[in-house]
């Protein structure tokens, strides 16, 4: 009997001693039909492969990033964060080096490389239509600032980032290649125009839940979301017309405890392989240039990198470097 | 009966006063729990107000001095105060009931005012979201009904924030009511009664009175609570009337300007004990009773 216990503690211990072994590490997104994607497309790939354990964590919140890194204690590995963050954070010394030994960059987008940073996925802000609520949808940004041509409420991106005030200074006829540095007095002068007409969303699923609803009949959306919405039956007109893009961005906070597991997962993720799968199942395209030819082909055509014809660049450089004086001003506007 | 109930009182009332002077030894683990969670981390946050960027009280001077965020201070009192006075109209009634009703009765309605406070705030603020925009159900069925033409502005404004907060603070108001309104003793009332007060005077003069600290527990903690509240005002109002809770957050996540956000924390906390002093001068609970 007593054997039999000494025994059985003692395969305990082991079996202790062989879970602390299996590495693990917290990948931190947005949440919502995005992260899941990411989950599917890169985790468990990336978990069969390695058998590194990936717990999921979210939503990113830039505030817990420097407190993490300030206070020493990082339990996020790997964030999914906004492009121009990632520029304004690698400078702030928030992040670590990313090893390009481990992480092959030759195949990713060279716009979305920086020495802390890679691009997650590439996305637009583009003019989202609910067709049925509208007797019609406005195809340009001019429109979508047109109360008398185009009424009722319409909606917009919350938080201060890189896409409104473009749509707005290309609304009031700045040319897409003019719009650097951005006429801020210009742009705030347009969005007083419609103001009393925006609704705001400050989540994917907000936005969705708002176009659906007819709440705002039309707007500017991430197109992902509304790929993920015309799925679910809602009849969504997407406008692609100037069509903004930015990208997210992958980054290590400094001083996290899995570094090499970090990098090993950014590799993954931003593997051909894997950027084409998150890319079929969310509408976002792919930074890895390879990707493409793993795709469905009509798919490929919804894409926003295919979609380059009227296409504006966000300048994250210039985000990166103004991030805090426009989001005083924007937050400041908005409360007004 | 009531002889034994008033002895058992008293033996109660000795008991509790004995714990309180004999140990403070009991006190301590949840001081220490409160000074470390607390304490400590509130006045970390203080000392990045004055400390950055740069030593020196600019960050506050930069909130004070802005006609914008007085606005958010002013807009936060506002909704708070209104919230407040709604939620004690709604719930003096609904708690003098509950103190009346047969016990059966009041049990279940109590369960039931206790089980929404059981539920997930955001999915309540979400449902109230789906009700109340231009083409929710309310609206609809108002607009069904031919009693309107234009769907009413409900959401993203101060009605909205209003309506969802005061369904949130309503249990916070009920509940200490309901223990007051239960020990006014209702022989005061008929003695009322029969000495010839109409049934107006009767509350105006006898039971209001009476169940005032019930009303000042009721508001205060109410009013406190509304002040730094964040998710329903972020998802039921709009911009142009934001809350100080929403600001305290754009600082610290989204500009990562923990200065500017530890200032304006800091501008709510005085604000919030000033208030708790005062009513703790003026309407104590404890010393009226």
């Amino acid at each position: 009997m007593k054997n039999k216990i000494a025994i059985a503690l003692f395969s305990a211990a082991l079996g202790f001693a062989g879970a602390a072994h299996a590495e693990d590490m917290v990948f931190t997104s947005w949440g919502g039909t995005t992260q899941d994607a990411q989950k599917a497309s890169w985790a468990e790939g990336f978990t069969a492969e390695t058998k590194i354990n990936v717990t999921q964590d979210g939503p990113t919140d830039y505030g817990k990033i420097k407190a993490m890194v300030e206070a020493g204690n990082v339990n996020w590995d790997v964030v999914d964060v906004e492009g121009d963050y990632a520029v304004q954070a690698g400078k702030l010394g928030l992040l670590e080096k990313l090893d390009f030994s481990i992480i092959d960059k030759s195949k990713l987008d060279p716009r979305f490389v920086t020495d802390y940073s890679v691009g997650s996925f590439y996305y637009s802000f583009v003019i989202g239509c609910n067709k049925d609520a509208v007797k019609q949808c406005p195809k340009s940004w001019a429109d979508v600032f047109d109360v008398k041509k185009f009424p009722g409420k319409r909606a917009f991106y919350k938080w201060s980032a890189p896409g409104v005030i473009e749509a707005a200074l290309l609304a009031d006829g700045v040319a897409a290649d003019k719009l650097y540095p951005l006429d801020l007095d210009r742009a705030f002068k347009k969005l007083d125009t419609i103001k009393s007409d925006i609704i705001w969303w400050d989540s994917g699923a907000q936005s969705q839940q708002l176009l659906a609803s007819a709440e705002a009949p039309f707007g500017s959306f991430w197109n992902g979301r509304l790929t993920a919405l015309a799925a679910t039956g809602v009849t969504v007109e997407t406008s692609w017309t100037n069509n903004i893009t930015a990208a997210d961005s992958l980054v290590v906070p400094k001083g996290t405890k899995n570094k090499d597991a970090a990098m090993k997962f950014i590799a993954h993720a931003t593997s051909d392989q894997a950027q084409a799968s998150f890319a079929t199942a969310t509408g976002y395209a792919p930074i890895n240039l390879d990707a493409n030819v793993l795709m469905d082909g009509e798919l490929r055509q919804t894409l926003p990198d295919m979609q380059a014809e009227t296409q504006v660049n966000a300048d994250m450089d210039y985000w990166a470097e103004h991030r805090d004086e426009i989001g005083t001003r924007w937050y400041a506007w908005q409360a007004q | 009966m009531a002889m034994t109930a008033t002895a058992e009182g008293m033996r109660r009332k000795r008991a509790f006063v004995g714990a309180r002077g004999g140990s403070f030894g009991y006190l301590l683990p949840a001081l220490v729990l409160v000074v470390i969670f607390f304490i400590v981390p509130v006045l970390m946050l203080l000392m990045r107000s004055v400390l950055e960027p740069e030593p020196g009280l600019q960050n506050y001077k930069a909130l004070l001095g802005s006609t914008t965020y007085l606005r958010i201070f002013l807009n936060t009192f506002l909704v708070a105060g209104v919230v407040t006075i709604i939620s004690i109209v709604i719930g003096y009634p609904v708690a003098w009931l509950l103190a009346i009703m047969p016990e059966k009765w009041s049990r279940l309605v109590l369960a039931i005012i206790i089980l929404s406070m059981w539920t997930n705030l955001l999915t309540r603020t979400y449902a109230w979201m789906v009700l109340l925009q231009r083409t929710g159900v309310i609206n609809k069925t108002l607009m069904g009904l031919g009693l309107i033409d234009q769907p009413l502005p409900l959401v993203n404004n101060l009605v909205g924030v209003t309506i969802g907060m005061t369904y949130i603070m309503l249990p916070f108001v009920i509940l200490p009511l309901m223990g007051v309104i239960r020990a006014i003793d209702p022989a005061i009332l008929r003695a009322a009664a029969l000495c010839g007060a109409t049934s107006m005077q009767c509350f105006t003069r006898v039971l209001l009175p009476l169940s005032l600290p019930g009303i000042a527990a009721g508001a205060l903690m109410v009013f406190v609570m509304s002040l730094g509240y964040f998710v329903t005002p972020a998802l039921l109002g709009g911009t142009s009337n934001m809350m100080l809770a929403e600001l305290v957050a754009q600082f610290v996540q989204s500009l990562v300007n923990w200065g500017m956000g530890g200032a304006a924390a800091f501008v709510l906390l005085v604000v919030t004990l000033t208030l708790y002093a005062v009513q703790l001068r003026y309407f104590n609970p404890n010393k009226a009773r």
